[in-house]
C-alpha cells in the first residue's frame, strides 16, 4: 500500500462507515474500497478500520486475509486475474497463462517492480462459456488467445504510460473489445413475461395467498440445494421477530454457472420483483443483493435498476399503495470467496465476518442476518417467482416433472459446439441437452459444477431433475479426449482453495484428495492407500460443517467409479 | 450454578440502522420447562427443548470426544470430532452444536461416526509437528488423549516433520504453532471472553492459521499476558514461559537465600495437580514441601494483600477526602483496583487516560517483594543480593508483571521470579513430594499467617469485600459483625460478570490512629453512600469502562474492582488446567471456607501489619517511606502496534 494520509483514510473510512451506522456490516465495503484505492491494505489502515468499527485489527486482518480480492499486500495499477478452472482449462488457459507471463514479466501472485500490473489466477469467474476469460480490475475478456492476451497487455501498457506522462486515460484502453457479458442463450421464458405483472398480482393477494401460489407450484430453489422455496417463506413469514431480511444469492461462484450473470444483466427487474414479491410475503423490510466480487461490473446496472424502480414506487415506503409496505434493495458485494454461495456463510460475510457457514439449526428462517429471520433465495428462484404470479400455477406446473417443476436455466460450458444459458424444462435427459447444444461426442459432463458429479456416457438417458441428477445448471461438457484425471485434479484444487478452512474434514481433507490426485497422476498411489482416501472422501460428504466440504469429494469419488480404468492404465 | 453471564457472547451489538426496533429475544424454552423426548444409543430419556445432544448425552452419562468444545466458550462446532449419527440424517451432525427441538435417535457410536473421529484424527495428526515425549502438554493433552482413545497407531495420512519456529517473545505466554488444531479456543478466548482481540484466525483453508495481528510477535502486541488462552487450549500451543529451571538453580545454590510467597489461588488449587477434585485446599501441606524443597521461608502473600488493603484504602480515603471536602475536581475517580496485572496492562492499552484511576499501589506480589529484600533483609541480617525471592501465583502475567523495570524499588529486582500453580506442582512432583499427603506446617515469621481478607484477594470480588471490611470498620469505629452477618459482605459476592453494590455510611467514629496524620475526622463521610463495582474477565471490564468513557453508571462509583480473568486469581491463567465454571466455583468455596475458620479477617488487625507500620513504614499508609517501596507508576501503551 502506498504512502497515505491516515487522516483522509479515516474520513474515506467514516464516510462508508456512516452508512450502517457504524456497524461491522461496513467492514467488507470499507476494505474493498481501500484496497481498490490504495491497491492494499497496510498495519495502518487495518487499525485505522478497527478504530471506526470498534474491531480488533487482528479481526480486520483475519477478515482480509479471508477474500481474495482483500488480500493485504499491495498490487499493481492493473490486476490481471486469469480463470483457471476447469472450462477455461478445457479452453486454453494454460496457453494464455504463458503469455501472459512472458508479456508481464511476472508470475502468478506477483506484482511488477514498478507497480504497474500484478498476475493472479481466480476461481471462475463466470465466463465459463466464452473462456479463457481474464478479469483487469472490473473489466472482463473473453475467448483468449496467447495472441490477444498480448494485446491486452500492451493496451493497458499504454494505459499505464499515458498516466505517467500525466495524459488523461480511461480507466481501461479504449477501443479493447470486452467480453459480451450476455453470451448466447435461446428463448427465455423471462422475456415474455409482461414487466410489473407478477408483482402486480401480487400487491392484490394476501400474504398468505402469495405463499400457498409459491408452494403449490412447487418452485425449488434454482441454486442446487432444491429447497422448496414456498416452504422457506412460510417458515420466515411465521417467525414473529423483526425486521427480516430477503438476500438474493448472486454469489454465483459455482465453477460452471453462469446463468445468473445474465438473468442479472437482462431481468434484473424480475429478479427484484421477485425479491419484493418475497418481502411482501415474509414481511421483509430490506434486501441485500449479494454480488460476487467477480461481477462488479454488474453492480452499476443493478443500482441502475433500482434506482429506477424506486422512482417508479416499485421500492420504498408504502409500495403499490399497501401503507406498511416498505422494502428497499440494496447490492452488497463479496470479495472473492467461493464458500459465500452458502446461504449462512453469505450471511457472515453481510456482517462483516470472514465467510464461514454457521452451524444449522438455527436455521436463516429463524435467525439469518444479524440474527434476525432471514430468506437466501437464488437470483434464478426469485426470477420465477414473478413468472409463476403472472401465468400461474398450473401453467408452471405443466412443465417439468412431477417433483421438479417448471423450466431451469442451464449454463453449458466445455467441449460442445454452441455454449451458453439454456433454458429446458427439468426433466431433461443429458443426452437430449447436448443434442440441443452441439456436445454429442461427449465422454462425460460435469454436472452441477466443481461440487457436483461426473455422468459418463452410459447414464446419458438419465434425466436432469430433483428426482434423478439434481444440479444448479451447470453442464460442463468433456469431449472424448480428455484426461479424467486432469479434471479431477482440477476441481480438487478448486476446494483445497476455497475452503473456509473452519472444520477439519474440509480443511485438511480436500489436500489430501488433492494430494492423491497427483499420485495417480505420478503412478505413486498404492491400492491401498486410494481406498484410504476414498473412506476420508466419504467422512468428509458426512462430517463436514457445510455443503461445500459434503460436496467437495462428489466429482472426483465419481471420476474414480467411472473412470477407474482409464486412471489405473496411466 | 456459577452464573454463566460473567462470559459474555461473541458478538458485539450490531447496528441500529439494521436493527430499528430492537425486539426482545422470545423466552428460552428452558424457561419454559417443556422437555423432547428423545434416544440416545438406545437410552430413552427426556431433555429439556433446545439442549445440545452433547448436554443430553452428558445427563446420560455417555462420553462423547469433543475438541473444539470448551464449556466457557460459545458453540464452534468446527472440529467434528464430537459427530454423532442421527437417524434419518444423511449426514453426521457435531453434538455439541446440535439443539435438540424435535424426538431424534441418536447413535453415538455408530460405525460412521467412529470411522469420522478416526479421520478426524488422522487429519489432524498430519500436521500436527512433534512428538509427545517433548511436549509440554504430556500426559495433560486433549489431543494425545483422544488418540489414545481411538487406537492411532499409525499416521495414515502423514505426520509433519517440518516445524515453525515457536514465538517466545512474551514474558508470560509462548505460542508453538507447531501443536496448532485450529481449534480457535483461543481466539474464543482472546476475543469474547478477554476483549482482548489478540488472536484470530487468518487465511483460509488449509493455510487457516491462528495469528496475532500482522503475525508479530506477541510481545509487539497488546497482549495482557492473562493466560487465559492456556487455559483453555487443548494442546501445547500455548504454555506459559517456565521459570522453574531457575528456581531450582537458586535453591541449589548454598549461597542463595531463597524465599517463596505464596498466593491465596493456587493453595486452592494445586490440589487438582496431584488427582484431587477442584475445591480441595493444600494450603499447609504446600508449605511443608516447599520447606522440603529447599525454600528457606515461606511467607503468605496474603500479609501483602492485607498491606494492600490498607494502602489501597488509604489512597482511596485520601482520593474521596480531596474531592469531597477541597473540593479538588482533579481527583481521579473512581478508583481502579490494581492488584491484577493483567488488567493494569488491558488499561494501559486500552484505556490509557485512565491511569490516573488506578490505584498507585503495587499488587501484593510486588508489595512483598519490596519488603523482603529490605524490611525482611534488615530484620535477618541477610544481604538482599543473596535473597532470591519467588513468588507462586495463579497468574501468567504475574510474570511479566515482576519484570517491569520499575518494580526494582528495593534496590533489586523485588520478585526474581513469579511460577504459576502448574510449574510448582510439577516441582513437586520432581521432588517426588506428594502434596495432599505431606504434614501440615505453618507460613514462617516475621510475616506469619494472615487474615481472611487477605486470602479471599483470590475470588472476584474479594478485594473489594476486604476494602471495605477495613475501610467501613476504621470509619464507623463499630464492628462489622454488627452491620454483616459474620462480617460477610454478601452483595459484592457472586460470579455475575459485572456487579455494583451501594454501601451506605450512616455514622461515623473517631478516626484510628493509624489515619489520623491524614484526615481530622470522619464528619464528611457521614450521609455518603459508597458507590463500589466489581467486573472480573476483561470483557466485562471492557464494558465497564466503556460505560464511564459515556459517562454513564459506573463513572459515579468510587471505587471498582477489577480482574482480568474470569472469577478473579483463582481462575488464573497459570491454575491447572482444564478451567470451567464449576471448577472455579469449587475454588471459590475452597477460599471462602477456609476464611470463615480464620480468626483474623480483617487486614487492619493484622498483627503483622501493625507491627510493619510500628518498625518499618514508620510514616504510615501512603507515607513517604509507603510510597517508596509500596506504590509504583504507570505507563499509557496505547493500542497502536506499530
Amino acid at each position: 500500500m502506498t504512502t497515505v494520509d491516515l487522516e483522509k483514510l479515516r474520513e474515506e473510512v467514516t464516510a462508508i462507515a456512516e452508512l450502517t451506522n457504524f456497524s461491522r456490516a461496513s467492514l467488507i465495503p470499507v476494505l474493498r474500497n481501500i484496497k481498490e484505492k490504495y491497491r492494499g491494505i497496510d498495519g495502518e489502515a487495518m487499525q485505522v478500520v478497527a478504530d471506526i468499527l470498534g474491531m480488533h485489527p487482528v479481526e480486520v486482518d483475519a477478515v482480509s486475509t479471508f477474500y481474495a480480492f482483500l488480500q493485504p499486500e499491495t498490487q499493481g495499477r492493473f490486476v490481471f486475474r486469469l480463470c483457471r478452472t476447469y472450462s477455461c482449462e478445457l479452453a486454453g488457459k494454460e496457453e494464455v497463462a504463458a503469455q501472459l507471463q512472458r508479456d508481464l514479466g511476472i508470475g502468478f501472485g506477483e506484482t511488477s517492480a514498478d507497480g504497474a500490473f500484478s498476475l493472479e489466477w481466480a476461481n471462475c469467474m463466470g465466463m465459463c462459456d466464452q473462456g479463457p476469460a481474464l478479469l483487469v480490475n472490473e473489466e472482463v475478456y473473453a475467448h483468449l488467445t496467447p495472441a490477444r492476451a498480448s494485446e491486452i497487455v500492451a493496451d493497458y501498457r499504454r494505459v499505464v504510460e499515458d498516466e505517467a506522462a500525466g495524459r488523461s486515460v480511461d480507466t481501461r484502453p479504449a477501443g479493447l473489445e470486452v467480453a459480451d457479458i450476455k453470451g448466447a442463450a435461446n428463448e427465455l421464458t423471462f422475456s415474455i413475461i409482461p414487466a410489473g405483472d407478477g408483482l402486480a398480482k401480487a400487491l392484490a393477494m394476501s400474504r398468505v395467498d402469495i405463499i400457498d401460489m409459491v408452494r403449490d407450484s412447487k418452485l425449488k430453489g434454482r441454486g442446487g440445494a432444491g429447497f422448496p422455496t414456498g416452504i422457506k417463506w412460510n417458515l420466515a413469514a411465521a417467525e414473529k421477530r423483526t425486521p427480516k431480511y430477503l438476500m438474493c444469492n448472486a454469489d454465483e461462484g459455482e465453477p460452471g454457472t453462469f446463468k445468473d450473470r445474465l438473468i442479472l444483466s437482462d431481468h434484473a427487474d424480475l429478479v427484484m420483483e421477485g425479491m419484493t414479491i418475497g418481502a411482501r410475503a415474509i414481511g421483509a423490510s430490506l434486501g441485500l443483493i449479494y454480488l460476487r466480487a467477480e461481477y462488479g461490473y454488474l453492480r452499476p446496472h443493478l443500482n441502475e435498476v433500482i434506482r429506477r424502480r424506486k422512482e417508479a414506487g416499485l421500492l420504498g415506503q408504502d409500495i403499490g399503495g399497501i401503507e406498511g409496505f416498505n422494502f428497499n434493495i440494496m447490492v452488497a458485494m463479496g470479495a472473492g470467496a467461493y464458500v459465500c454461495g452458502e446461504e449462512t456463510a453469505l450471511i457472515e460475510s453481510l456482517e462483516g465476518f470472514r465467510g464461514e457457514p454457521r452451524n444449522r439449526p438455527p436455521f436463516p428462517v429463524v435467525s439469518g442476518f444479524l440474527n434476525r429471520p432471514s430468506v437466501v433465495n437464488n437470483v434464478e428462484t426469485l426470477a420465477w417467482v414473478p413468472c409463476i404470479l403472472s401465468k400461474g400455477v398450473e401453467w408452471f406446473k405443466s412443465i417439468g416433472t412431477e417433483n421438479s417443476t417448471g423450466h431451469k436455466l442451464f449454463s453449458v460450458s466445455g467441449d460442445c459446439a454452441r455454449p451458453g444459458v439454456y433454458e429446458f424444462p427439468f426433466g431433461i435427459t443429458v443426452a437430449q441437452l447436448l443434442k440441443e447444444v452441439g456436445g454429442e461426442n461427449a465422454k462425460a459432463v460435469q454436472i452441477g459444477g466443481a461440487s457436483g458429479r461426473c455422468v459418463p456416457e452410459k447414464d446419458f438417458e438419465r434425466r436432469l431433475a430433483f428426482e434423478d441428477i439434481p444440479t444448479g445448471g451447470s453442464v460442463i461438457v468433456v469431449g472424448p479426449d480428455r484426461d479424467m484425471l486432469a479434471l479431477a485434479h482440477n476441481l480438487l484444487h478448486f476446494f483445497v482453495d476455497e475452503s473456509c478452512g473452519q472444520c477439519t474434514p474440509c480443511r485438511l481433507g480436500n489436500g489430501k484428495l488433492l494430494e492423491g490426485a497427483e499420485m495417480l497422476r505420478d503412478g505413486t498411489c498404492t491400492a491401498d492407500y486410494l481406498e484410504e482416501l476414498k473412506g476420508l472422501a466419504n467422512t468428509m460428504q458426512v462430517a463436514s460443517k457445510c455443503g461445500l466440504g459434503q460436496t467437495s469429494s462428489v466429482a472426483f469419488m465419481s471420476i474414480l467409479e467411472h473412470f477407474g480404468d482409464e486412471i489405473h492404465a496411466r | 450454578m456459577p452464573d454463566k453471564s460473567a462470559l459474555p457472547t461473541r458478538r458485539a451489538p450490531l447496528s441500529q440502522l439494521f436493527q430499528p426496533d430492537l425486539v426482545p429475544e422470545p423466552v428460552s424454552p428452558e424457561a419454559i420447562g417443556a422437555t423432547v423426548p428423545i434416544t440416545i444409543d438406545g437410552i430413552e430419556t427426556k431433555v429439556p427443548l433446545g439442549s445440545t445432544i452433547l448436554q443430553a448425552a452428558k445427563s446420560l452419562g455417555v462420553h462423547i470426544p469433543t475438541l473444539c468444545y470448551h464449556a466457557d466458550l460459545e458453540v464452534a462446532g468446527i472440529c467434528r470430532m464430537c459427530v454423532v449419527e442421527i437417524e434419518g440424517q444423511r449426514t453426521l451432525q457435531a453434538a455439541c452444536a446440535y439443539p435438540i427441538t424435535t424426538p431424534i435417535k441418536v447413535n453415538t457410536y455408530s460405525k460412521a461416526v467412529r470411522i469420522a473421529r478416526r479421520h478426524v484424527l488422522d487429519l489432524l495428526l498430519s500436521e500436527h509437528c512433534g512428538d509427545c515425549y517433548s511436549c509440554r502438554r504430556n500426559g495433560s493433552c486433549e489431543l494425545q488423549a483422544l488418540a489414545e482413545e481411538y487406537g492411532i497407531d499409525s499416521f495414515r495420512f502423514g505426520h509433519c516433520e517440518r516445524p515453525m519456529p515457536v514465538d517466545d517473545s512474551s514474558f508470560s505466554v509462548v505460542r508453538d504453532m507447531n501443536k496448532c488444531v485450529r481449534c480457535r479456543r483461543c481466539v474464543r478466548t482472546c476475543i469474547d471472553v478477554q476483549e482482548v482481540g489478540v488472536l484470530e484466525a487468518t487465511k483460509r483453508s488449509k493455510d487457516v492459521f491462528i495469528s496475532t495481528f500482522l503475525h508479530k510477535p506477541l510481545n509487539d502486541v497488546v497482549c495482557i499476558n492473562c493466560g487465559q488462552c492456556i487455559n483453555r487450549c487443548p494442546t501445547a500451543a500455548l504454555y506459559a514461559k517456565n521459570a522453574s529451571d531457575e528456581v531450582w538453580k537458586a535453591l541449589d545454590d548454598p549461597d542463595k537465600h531463597v524465599v517463596i510467597q505464596t498466593a491465596p489461588s493456587p493453595r486452592a488449587a494445586m490440589g487438582e495437580m496431584f488427582g484431587l477434585p477442584p475445591g480441595t485446599t493444600v494450603t499447609y501441606q504446600m508449605n511443608t514441601g516447599l520447606k522440603r524443597m529447599g525454600f528457606n521461608h515461606v511467607f503468605d502473600t496474603n500479609f501483602a494483600a492485607d498491606l494492600t488493603i490498607i494502602e489501597e484504602g488509604t489512597e482511596l480515603i485520601l482520593r474521596l477526602y480531596k474531592a469531597l471536602v477541597a473540593g479538588d475536581t482533579t481527583v481521579a475517580l473512581p478508583q481502579f483496583t490494581s492488584c491484577s496485572p493483567g488488567w493494569v496492562k488491558y488499561c494501559e492499552h486500552f484505556y490509557p487516560g485512565y491511569i490516573p484511576n488506578l490505584s498507585s499501589a503495587k499488587s501484593p506480589q510486588q508489595m512483598f517483594g519490596a519488603l523482603i529484600k529490605t524490611f525482611y533483609a534488615q530484620k535477618l541480617g541477610v544481604d538482599p543480593a543473596k535473597i532470591v525471592s519467588v513468588a507462586v501465583m495463579p497468574c501468567t502475567a504475574k510474570k511479566f508483571e515482576c519484570d517491569r523495570p520499575e518494580m526494582r524499588s528495593s534496590g533489586y529486582k523485588d520478585v526474581d521470579f513469579g511460577v504459576t500453580t502448574r510449574e510448582l506442582g510439577r516441582m513437586f512432583r520432581q521432588a517426588g513430594l506428594d502434596v495432599p499427603s505431606l504434614p501440615k506446617s505453618d507460613f514462617d515469621d516475621p510475616f506469619g499467617g494472615a487474615t481472611g481478607s487477605g486470602l479471599i484477594f483470590g475470588v472476584t470480588g474479594g478485594v473489594m469485600e476486604s476494602a471495605l471490611r477495613t475501610v467501613l470498620e476504621l470509619v464507623t469505629g463499630k464492628k462489622l459483625e454488627s452491620i454483616y452477618e459474620h462480617g460477610e459482605i454478601m452483595p459484592v459476592r457472586g460470579f455475575e460478570g459485572v456487579r455494583y453494590a451501594e454501601i451506605p455510611i450512616q455514622e461515623v467514629g473517631p478516626v484510628p490512629e493509624l489515619l489520623a496524620h491524614l484526615v481530622p475526622d470522619w464528619d464528611w463521610l457521614r450521609g455518603v453512600t459508597l458507590k463500589v463495582a466489581i467486573a472480573h474477565g476483561t470483557a466485562n471490564a471492557h464494558k465497564v469502562m466503556e460505560d464511564i468513557k459515556a459517562g454513564g453508571h459506573f463513572s459515579g462509583c468510587h471505587f471498582i474492582e477489577f480482574m482480568a480473568c474470569p472469577g478473579g486469581c483463582l481462575g488464573g491463567g497459570g491454575q491447572p488446567v482444564p478451567t470451567s465454571a464449576e471448577i472455579r466455583a469449587a475454588r471459590a468455596n475452597a477460599i471462602y471456607g477456609e476464611e470463615r475458620t480464620l480468626s483474623v479477617r480483617k487486614s487492619f488487625e493484622n498483627p503483622a501489619i501493625v507491627r510493619t507500620y510500628q518498625e518499618f513504614l514508620t510514616d504510615g499508609p501512603c507515607g513517604h517511606r509507603a510510597h517508596e517501596l509500596l506504590h509504583t507508576h504507570y505507563t499509557p501503551r496505547g493500542k497502536h502496534i506499530d
